[in-house]
């Protein structure tokens, strides 16, 4: 089996997941375009709060959201993978220069970025799909800074840092 | 010498915890989802590296630079410390990120006002 034919399988497996977290963004998000604005933590009060106060606000979507965690900010993801993806070419190079890691030329696909096989370079996007993508479909605990300003990574917060 | 690798790794892993701590970034933002996070993640890559070496598609390389202690067979024990790198570095950037394209709107918001 080459590098490639094992990436794909990590990878699918990473999609199964990002695809979870996008689909339940959209189950609690379906009626809440209203709300995606403010934070949605009820903690953020402030203006934003002020803004939906005369909107009827499904109970059932901030109940739903205190306990689920944000939604995935894929443009966050984006920039995250921007850095990271870089990040590998020069540390992937160095760790190959100096020969901590050798790989089966019959096996890999023979495309480099400078000695880095592609293939490893799965790896990073994985990460960034993956860790983003649990950390959205674990529930927030109740008493974390992130219960308190709720989606420093996610939706929109409606004012206050 | 053999001790290179691993130092270097830590010393890396300390400035994430650092900046977790000072932004409240992971950890810092909620410590169980984020040692839930961490620990998949570690134990994800742990299994495809695993396979990857399985199948010969890569090995460890002879190298001055590691310990030589290995937790399976090709696998280095700084493997791991290199994955909890890559892990907390990801999510230490996805969340300055979010952070950075949440503020963008309010200041556009204040410049208008």
């Amino acid at each position: 089996m080459t590098y490639w034919t094992l990436n794909a399988f990590f990878l699918v497996a990473v999609a199964g997941v990002a695809v979870l977290a996008i689909q339940r963004a959209w189950r609690l998000g379906a009626r809440g375009t209203g709300a995606r604005g403010t934070g949605s933590g009820g903690a953020g009060g402030g203006g934003a709060g002020g803004a939906v106060s005369g909107r009827i606000v499904s109970a059932r979507t901030v109940a739903a959201r205190t306990v689920a965690g944000p939604a995935v900010s894929w443009p966050a993801v984006g920039i995250t993978a921007a850095l990271l993806l870089v990040m590998t070419a020069v540390f992937d190079n160095i760790m190959i220069g100096v020969g901590l890691v050798g790989y089966d030329e019959t096996l890999i696909s023979g495309a480099f970025i400078g000695i880095a096989p592609l293939e490893d370079f799965a790896y990073t996007v994985a990460a960034v799909v993956l860790l983003p993508s649990l950390w959205a479909l674990l529930p927030v605990s109740s008493g974390s800074a992130s219960a308190r300003t709720d989606s420093a990574s996610a939706s929109p917060p409606g004012g206050d840092a | 010498m053999g001790l290179l690798y691993l130092a270097a790794l830590t010393i890396a892993l300390t400035g994430m915890v650092v900046l977790d701590r000072r932004f409240g970034l992971f950890f810092w933002a909620d410590a169980r989802r984020a040692a839930v996070v961490l620990v998949a993640g570690i134990a994800f890559f742990l299994v495809w590296d695993l396979l990857g070496i399985g199948l010969g598609i890569f090995f460890r390389g002879e190298t001055s630079f590691m310990t030589g202690l290995v937790i399976a067979p090709e696998l280095p024990i700084e493997e791991v410390f290199f994955l909890a790198l890559l892990c907390y570095l990801t999510m230490n950037a996805y969340a300055a990120a979010g952070r950075m394209l949440a503020r963008m709107p309010a200041d556009r918001r204040g410049a208008a006002s």
